[in-house]
């Protein structure tokens, strides 16, 4: 039987899984999102008012959550057309950041104090979750809309020039991506049954983004690796006591100079897989 | 003859049996554990908790252990990150099966993993935690060493006004610290008003948040509010910084403010400006108890690489030393066995323990754990000044008033 020990740290990478591929979805495009934590924390505020206050069932408060957040990363996607690269990066994460001051100046939902009432949820609804959502990611991988997607990452004007419309694809994955956060907020609330603004600050955004370089960018199941390491690594160095992070931080260092492209690409998955690299 | 044999016999049996429980009680491990925040924000916190819970196991296993039987304390970093804190609880509940958790550290940590340890069923005090009502939610297993900051204040604010004559204050904070916030924006506020002393800025207080090293903006601010004392609603490495910066703009008034306040670099940061700040334990209090405590503790910290070559033990330190003691003395009161099989039985008995404490001897005195899980201790309310803190008021953080 597991540990309860794995089993909280299953769940933590089950919500990190889940986070990974909201950013992953939206990097697919080309844009580099660093304010998903906004994201996931407007979801996490959301599922928890339902659930504590309305006494909505988790999976209605998840479903909604997900498309209040869909909305809004829609809405944040426009302006974002405007900007790319770092810039983009830079209005993401100051996007991030505005959510985060938002819910700590917000006393309807505790302020900075945080909000309490939520019921435990178990493991195997985490991973029903993240198994659900990985394999929708991974069928749309394999979809014309994902080489859409692609497209406009590798050239957006010649995927303008060739007729695709590259407005509602890029606004779409910021859509797509910010309902995959708000899931990850509104079960990251419902395991620890306790959310404060400072869960929902820059250093989440940049632990999705981290876990889908190390992980992998150019392909789904490099966000489990990511996500499974970025959790795993710092409590497997445990013995190393008060130097632990930053030996987390130089194997980090190690693995994306031995591989830039992470960990997980496409030919070593098909190697995995034995399946042929041609798909 | 026959008699004699039987009685030789049973003699022969009963020397093994006791030898043999001898033997299995000095085999016997007692294994209690312990979050601190090693690296991360306040990871000199966490380090000085590591250096006083490494020197009390060496002190009870070269004072022959408790009841024969070797102290273990398994010390768990969480980085001052609340998911880590709880898995840190899994972990030491789950794996390393200790009889019960010292810690963690921070309110945040607190507010996640005490329901897992409700959840367990092992007892977790936090040694520094003093949001208010986060042991209250997580009845029974969930206890805090600490005085809630909302009684503190109503000993604190009276001192100050009589003190400095104060009619205004001027509140500024870190908005991102949970704790900073409520004393802040909460507490003190309705303190204040009920002392007849007027806010001036408690519509709209002065913000910044953790990490900022500019605050100039807002000392300005703060300075043209003309007040007689600034509230600093922060801990005492954010405080370093508004003190400087106070200072170096000339706003030269007495300051206010909780529990974190408390420590060595406050008194440096500007040393003219006084500040008041209510504390169970600081360095150079003077009780036997505490002395001997300092004494032993502070060249052990101060040969700690990693640890500032100045530290003193903070009211961390001495209340997660009272935390372990009081477990050890559960263990050695309470028909404690450390066996795995007596596991559950053993951890309930340490919570009832806990629960029914009368009169600990503490660094402040007496201490005992009220029906909402905190600590009923003494408390002081200090004043530093010119490099070091002096009592000025001392209270008691029982709503009767004697502890």
């Amino acid at each position: 039987m597991m540990s309860t020990y794995y089993a909280g740290l299953l769940a933590d990478i089950g919500i990190l899984l889940i986070g990974t591929l909201s950013v992953y979805v939206i990097l697919a495009t080309g844009q580099l999102s660093l304010g998903n934590a906004g994201f996931m924390g407007i979801g996490s505020y959301i599922a928890s008012f339902l659930t504590v206050e309305w006494h909505w069932p988790l999976t209605v408060a998840l479903v909604i959550s997900a498309l209040a957040a869909s909305m809004i990363g829609i809405i944040v996607g426009f302006p974002a057309l405007r900007l790319k690269g770092i810039y983009l990066a830079i209005a993401t994460l100051g996007f991030g950041e505005m959510v985060r001051s938002f819910f700590l100046n917000f006393d309807r939902m505790g302020g900075s104090s945080g909000y309490h009432g939520m019921q435990h949820i178990s493991l195997a609804y985490i991973w029903l979750w993240a198994a659900g959502i990985f394999l929708i990611v991974t069928i749309l991988e394999r979809s014309q809309l994902w080489l859409e997607l692609r497209a406009v990452h590798d050239d957006e004007t010649a995927a303008g020039l060739v007729g695709l419309n590259t407005t509602h694809i890029k606004v779409g994955a910021f859509g797509f991506g910010a309902a995959i956060a708000a899931i990850a907020g509104g079960l990251f609330a419902h395991h620890y049954v306790y959310i404060e603004p400072g869960n929902f600050g820059f250093e989440r955004s940049i632990d999705f983004v981290l876990a889908v370089i190390l992980g992998g960018s150019t392909v789904g199941a490099g966000a489990v690796v990511g996500a499974g390491l970025l959790i795993l690594l710092p409590e497997w160095l445990r013995f190393l006591a008060d130097w632990r992070l930053a030996a987390f931080g130089v194997l980090l260092i190690l693995v994306l100079l031995l591989r830039r492209q992470g960990i997980l690409d496409r030919p070593l998955l098909a190697k995995l897989t034995f399946r042929s690299g041609a798909w | 003859m026959v008699q004699g044999r039987r009685l030789f016999l049973s003699g022969l049996v009963t020397a093994a049996l006791v030898s043999s429980a001898q033997f299995a009680y000095a085999q016997n491990t007692i294994t209690i554990g312990a979050i601190v925040p090693s690296s991360g924000p306040f990871a000199e916190w966490g380090r000085a908790n590591t250096v006083t819970l490494d020197m009390l196991e060496k002190q009870i296993n070269d004072g022959g252990g408790i009841n024969g039987a070797k102290l273990k304390l398994v010390i768990l970093d969480d980085a001052a990150k609340p998911a880590q804190a709880a898995n840190d609880l899994r972990k030491l509940a789950g794996d390393d099966k200790v009889l019960a958790v010292a810690g963690p550290l921070t309110s945040g940590a607190c507010e996640v993993t005490f329901p897992v340890a409700n959840q367990m069923k092992v007892v977790s005090t936090s040694q520094a935690s003093s949001k208010p009502g986060v042991a209250k939610a997580n009845r029974p297993w969930a206890f805090r060493n600490t005085v809630d900051e909302g009684i503190l204040a109503k000993t604190s604010v009276p001192y100050f006004k009589k003190a400095f004559n104060v009619k205004s204050v001027a509140i500024i904070y870190d908005a991102k610290d949970a704790v900073s916030t409520a004393i802040a924006t909460k507490i003190m506020p309705t303190i204040f008003t009920e002392n007849g002393i007027k806010v001036s800025n408690g519509d709209s207080p002065i913000s910044f948040n953790t990490g900022d090293l500019d605050v100039s903006a807002q000392v300005t601010k703060l300075k043209s509010l003309n007040p007689d004392g600034v509230v600093i609603g922060a801990d005492y490495s954010q405080a370093v910084t508004v003190l400087r910066e106070m200072k170096r703009q000339g706003l030269m008034k007495p300051v206010i403010g909780g529990t974190p306040l408390i420590s060595s670099a406050i008194l440096q940061a500007a040393p003219e400006i006084p500040v008041v700040a209510p504390a169970t334990f600081y360095a150079t209090m003077k009780t036997p108890k505490a002395e001997k405590f300092v004494s032993e503790l502070q060249p052990l910290l101060r040969k700690t690489s990693g640890l500032p070559k100045d530290i003193e033990p903070s009211m961390y330190d001495a209340n997660i030393y009272e935390i372990v003691s009081m477990y050890i003395d559960a263990i050695k009161k309470a028909d404690i066995t450390g066996k795995p099989a007596d596991l559950e039985a053993d951890r309930t008995k340490i919570r009832d323990y806990m629960a029914n404490l009368k009169g600990y001897e503490g660094f402040s005195g007496p201490v005992h754990f009220g029906a909402d899980g905190d600590a009923v201790k003494n408390f002081f309310i200090v004043q530093g000044q010119n490099g070091s803190w002096g009592t000025k008021v001392t209270g008691c953080s029982a709503s009767g008033g004697g502890c």
